[in-house]
């Protein structure tokens, strides 16, 4: 437990020296301020854009943004959040083994699952304050626009694809694991999601997979129940148990 | 007793043999001399005592207990440096020195006395920049006090001044040599000259297996091509002197080197030279090298093919 302690200490003074945890926390900052303000503005520049309409063929007549507005831009901005955070961590373990860091920590005796769990550990706090800032900051602003009442599982719907965030650190922990560059991690998880976004067109296969998550603001409008998510979110606790007990025991195997 | 064992350790990678049947012991508190040319397998030696290759056949043991790939227990009792240590740039000595007494398992209370004194050791207690400033030199300081920390019984050290200059080189032996007390080193290079400087016993690995093992006195005695050399202000002494010698080689116009003579010989020579009042650069007596031994060794087994860059 000391090891562990240690080692995700070091990996938080990483992030915060090489200033990624800066990066991490302006970007998402800014996404939380950005859902709110595009809605707020959308009339404004519907009116901006209108005359170009017209000459289009195309009639604005009023535009009314509501708290809905807000969260819908919430979840088109999620894939966006996700995609910019798989590229900015995707070389967090690779990046040992191309410098030679770890050599000296493992000589050292320390256990290799404790590297791997330490560095799952800085990723999912890094994902877990980012996101959630740009949830508090997306939800404050929201409620002082406009009235949020009538919405339902705003708490649950952000929970959903904090979740699919979480099965994005297993794969990259275990295509860490198994490939031996950041490009080629990167690369893997973003292929994975992919596959993913393909399967989905099969109606039945769609409720089993983890983009499923993304769909969430389906369930504040009253559209989508709770229920509707289980599977999704049975298979993407199951990925993300899976990918992290291979990544322990394929590290152990690895040659370093 | 002995602080490491290999008994008939193989490895290969792929098709390639890169150790065969290697065994040797390492008694403790000594400097073992671990050379061999490049590709020879000392690296990949090292990093089978460290778990972090697979060992095909055969066992290696630290301090009694076996080494296991991919296992900690006996790296807790090692101390690693390796040619171009690599740090966490973004911290400083002190920072990095604590990561790694954490990591170990030290006691609290001594991990701020013993990274201070480490420090001292080493000549970085002043420096508090991080390590992303720091020269190959003060790296490899830095790597000393790293693998010493835990103070290790097998303190490993993996062709550790090939980065260096010769001044870096030699703090760094300098270093190492007044460790020898606390610790057991094994070197590892292909620089004889740093070997012979501080090793107590040596080993020479060739195509992966131990061609040569011993003390240093040992193998310089192995080696008996003693003899002295001559060399002369002008070509026209040096063919004055050749006339009157019949047992003297001549490498270069200026040079007369006799073969297997010792002192008495050279004496003779030296009242010659006066008797004839030629005035010489340069004489003296060629003793035995390792590096010559090294030569020969390898050469006499120059029937195998090297190994390639596997180290």
């Amino acid at each position: 437990m000391r090891q562990l302690i240690a080692f995700t200490k070091k990996e938080y003074l990483e992030l915060w020296r090489n200033g990624r945890l800066t990066l991490f926390g302006i970007l998402f900052l800014l996404f939380g301020i950005m859902n709110p303000a595009l809605a707020k503005l959308t009339p404004w520049l519907m009116e901006q854009m209108a005359d170009t309409l017209s000459e289009q063929g195309m009639q604005i007549t009023s535009v009314t943004v509501d708290a809905m507005s807000s969260w819908a831009q919430f979840y088109k901005n999620a894939p966006m959040e996700l995609l910019i955070f798989v590229v900015l961590s995707s070389g967090i373990l690779t990046g040992e083994y191309q410098k030679g860091t770890l050599i000296h920590m493992l000589t050292k005796g320390l256990g290799r699952h404790t590297v791997l769990w330490a560095k799952g550990l800085a990723l999912l706090g890094t994902w877990t304050l980012g996101y959630w800032l740009c949830f508090g900051v997306t939800c404050a602003y929201t409620a002082y626009f406009w009235d949020q009442s009538v919405l339902t599982h705003i708490g649950l719907g952000a929970a959903l694809v904090y979740l699919a965030g979480v099965v994005l650190i297993s794969l990259i922990l275990l295509f860490s694991v198994v490939l031996s560059t950041g490009t080629a991690v990167m690369g893997a998880v973003l292929g994975l999601a992919a596959v993913s976004y393909l399967l989905a067109v099969i109606p039945k296969a769609a409720e089993y997979l983890p983009t499923y998550l993304l769909s969430a603001g389906g369930l504040l409008s009253g559209a989508m129940e709770p229920s509707d998510f289980l599977p999704a979110v049975l298979v993407s606790l199951g990925i993300t148990f899976t990918s992290v007990a291979a990544g322990t025991v394929l590290f152990r195997k690895k040659t370093i | 007793m002995n602080i490491l064992e290999l008994s008939h350790v193989s490895k290969a990678f792929g098709s390639r043999q890169i150790i065969r049947d290697l065994s040797l012991s390492v008694p403790e508190h000594t400097i073992y001399g671990f050379i061999g040319q490049n590709g020879a397998g000392k690296t990949t030696t090292m990093k089978m005592i460290l778990g972090l290759y697979t060992i095909d056949h055969g066992t290696i043991t630290v301090n009694g207990e076996p080494v296991k790939y991919g296992g900690n227990a006996t790296n807790r009792m090692i101390g690693y440096l390796p040619d171009v240590p690599e740090f966490y740039s973004y911290m400083t000595p002190s920072e990095y020195l604590f990561l790694c007494s954490e990591v170990t398992g030290m006691e609290k209370k001594v991990i701020r006395e013993r990274s201070e004194e480490l420090l001292c050791l080493v000549g970085l207690e002043k420096e508090n920049k991080r390590i992303r400033g720091f020269s190959r030199g003060m790296k490899q300081r830095l790597g000393v006090a790293q693998a010493l920390l835990n103070n290790p019984k097998l303190l490993l050290c993996d062709e550790p001044t090939s980065a260096l200059d010769p001044l870096g080189r030699r703090d760094l032996l300098k270093l190492l040599q007044s460790v020898k007390e606390r610790t057991t080193i094994i070197f590892s290079t292909h620089i004889l000259s740093d070997v012979e400087r501080i090793s107590d016993e040596i080993g020479l690995i060739k195509d992966g297996t131990l061609a040569l093992s011993g003390t240093t006195e040992e193998l310089r005695a192995l080696r008996k091509s003693d003899g002295f050399e001559i060399e002369f202000r002008n070509n026209t002494d040096a063919e004055r002197f050749a006339g009157l010698c019949d047992n003297a080689k001549r490498p270069d116009c200026l040079v007369l080197f006799f073969e297997n003579q010792g002192e008495r010989e050279m004496k003779r020579a030296m009242e010659q030279l006066s008797q004839q009042g030629i005035v010489p650069r340069r004489i003296e007596l060629r003793e035995p090298t390792l590096e010559s031994l090294f030569i020969e060794t390898i050469e006499k087994k120059s029937g195998h093919t090297d190994g390639g860059e596997q180290g």
